[in-house]
């Protein structure tokens, strides 16, 4: 397996794996006071980081968010990995910002992480990973949301997401986008979207497109979200209803072209391809991670195989060890996520893989 | 057949009449039995020569069509070149082999056949025609666009005329955007144009006066 992953990867894209690059910078800031063999700890562990953060880079805000309190308490561990594949062109976007947002009264962060998978051109894709965090963030209103007040502010969020890369006039494409056209009647650029956002207590996933957030519970998986795909009976049901139709073309797809049936953009497919997320609110217990990913990965690895590679990687899935340096938390996450990745290139996945991975042992 | 936009009750008359002289001479198909053939129609307020020259473009189908990102002719663009086209992620193809088939400048004609590439459509042939229009008192072109293809095994007649008529829909809305668009440039620059002309009077008529 091991070379048959290494020879797929070098194929594939031998650098996006296993080159380094000093991306560590803008995720954690650095305390000038630590001492030396804790300064060595977090360099090992910024690498660890980079070598998977490649094409996710995070942007600086994340450092503004960051919380002040004890890193090794309430910092969340994870991994990514994002990878071209046998794509043309790199079109996922991966978001992850820890503390993004400080309840009121609370103690407790609130941590985001988003997997976007963008189709037609990579904009849209980056547009979210830079801005649906932060409308998450403004969303939110209440200390302790209940369960209809994360759906209202999922909703509302990735509505004004959409409203964001249709309008035109208030967004500036992304230096390295290629469209010719940019024309806002005739948008064909969309990207998928699942996000989620943890706290203390609960696991909240709002989803729209086929990219899919799954839980690892006692080594086995829990889906928190389902994939949108046009045949989806309720699916066919709301597009057909609304004077669309779903044509079997290579796969089910909206009008024959598109073959998810919710997404942010697709302007030109509204208002059969719906920006409305599904979201699911989860109590945690004794957990053992969660792995959100494009269909890169989901559509050649089922949920089982990825919870047991995950948790291969954190090793067993028990109870966190009392003093565990939270540096080999985040090696074992970034591990999972990039041996993930190896599985579906491995496995001839013909699309850009990401795969986040998050330490939910307590 | 279908007609889109053309609201205007004049205008749709004389439009039908244009639409069906045009059918009957230059939108002719020989339609087999495993095919399926449509025709649609556009109006675009923008003039005729600014909405031709975007479409008999075969080296860059890209400055209008929005699923395609990329297009590789070999030469000079004549009768018979092939042109490669990639296509945008997320649609069921990758590739388009394309030939030239007919390019009359005259008569604005552009005619197109798909004869390979990573997708559906075998044996597509397509037929592009644009005729000049009033449409609201300013001077518009009605697009039409006409094609014949094999029905796919697994698919019925009516599954792929639907699935193509939704690609040439969404290619002749991007055209007739970027069309009127670039009209209203044009509009923009002839403005500032004549205020230029005019400041330049003005500033004659006071070298005169000095005199």
């Amino acid at each position: 397996m091991a070379e048959i992953c290494y020879e797929v990867v070098t194929d594939a894209c031998p650098s996006s794996v296993y080159e380094s690059t000093p991306a560590h910078s803008r995720r954690r800031p650095r305390f000038q006071t630590v001492m030396h063999e804790d300064w060595e700890k977090n360099c090992k562990r910024s690498k660890q980081e980079a070598l998977a953060t490649r094409y996710s880079s995070i942007p600086r805000s994340s450092r503004e968010d960051f919380s002040d309190q004890n890193v090794d308490v309430s910092s969340p561990r994870y991994g990514v990995s994002s990878v071209c594949g046998r794509r043309r062109e790199m079109e996922d976007a991966v978001a992850i910002h820890p503390s993004f947002s400080s309840p009121k009264n609370s103690e407790f962060p609130q941590h985001y992480f988003g997997v976007y998978d963008g189709h037609g051109c990579s904009h849209v894709a980056a547009r979210c990973r830079e801005r649906l965090h932060k409308l998450v963030q403004e969303e939110l209103s209440s200390d302790m949301e209940d369960e209809e007040e994360w759906k209202t502010t999922m909703e509302r969020s990735f509505t004004r997401m959409d409203k964001e890369v249709v309008s035109w006039g208030d967004s500036v494409v992304t230096a390295n986008c290629k469209c010719d056209l940019q024309t806002p009647a005739c948008d064909s650029v969309g990207s998928t979207a699942v996000v989620s956002v943890i706290t203390p207590d609960k696991i909240v996933v709002a989803n729209c497109g086929d990219s899919r957030a799954v839980l690892c519970r006692n080594g086995k998986p829990v889906p928190l979200s389902t994939d949108h795909k046009p045949d989806r009976p309720d699916e066919l049901d709301r597009i057909e209803g609304a004077g669309g139709r779903v044509i079997y073309w290579d796969c089910p797809r909206v009008l024959g072209v598109l073959a998810m049936s919710r997404a942010i953009g697709d302007n030109y497919l509204k208002p059969y391809v719906s920006c409305e997320p599904e979201v699911t609110i989860t109590d945690r217990r004794d957990d053992d991670c969660l792995i959100l990913a494009s269909d890169g990965l989901w559509d050649v690895v089922s949920n089982e195989t990825a919870c047991s590679v995950a948790r291969m990687c954190l090793r067993g899935g028990g109870r966190r060890q009392d003093n565990e340096d939270p540096a080999i938390s985040d090696k074992a996450c970034t591990e999972a996520s990039v041996l993930l990745t190896k599985l579906a290139l491995a496995r001839n996945s013909s699309d850009n893989v990401s795969v986040v991975v998050i330490d939910l042992r307590r | 057949m279908e007609m889109i936009g053309g609201d205007d009750t004049d205008t749709e008359m004389y439009g039908a009449l244009v639409t069906a002289q045009s059918l009957r001479l230059r939108h002719l198909h020989h339609c087999r039995e495993n095919q399926c053939t449509s025709v649609l129609v556009k109006y675009i307020q923008a003039p005729v020569h600014l909405v031709w020259s975007l479409v008999r473009r075969f080296d860059q189908p890209q400055k209008y069509k929005p699923f395609i990102s990329r297009c590789t002719v070999n030469g000079d663009p004549e009768i018979g070149c092939l042109r490669e086209v990639n296509v945008k992620s997320g649609l069921p193809a990758t590739t388009s082999t394309e030939r030239l088939e007919q390019l009359d400048d005259e008569e604005h004609i552009l005619g197109i056949n798909i004869i390979g590439g990573d997708h559906r459509l075998k044996n597509y042939s397509s037929i592009l025609t644009v005729h000049p229009e009033m449409i609201d008192g300013r001077s518009g072109t009605m697009v039409m666009e006409s094609f014949v293809v094999d029905v796919p095994q697994g698919n019925t007649k009516d599954d792929t005329c639907y699935f193509v008529e939704s690609l040439i829909k969404c290619n002749l809305k991007s055209l007739a955007c970027v069309s009127e668009r670039l009209a209203a440039q044009d509009i923009t620059n002839s403005i500032a144009t004549f205020c230029n002309a005019s400041n330049g009077y003005r500033e004659k008529n006071h070298t005169e006066t000095n005199l």
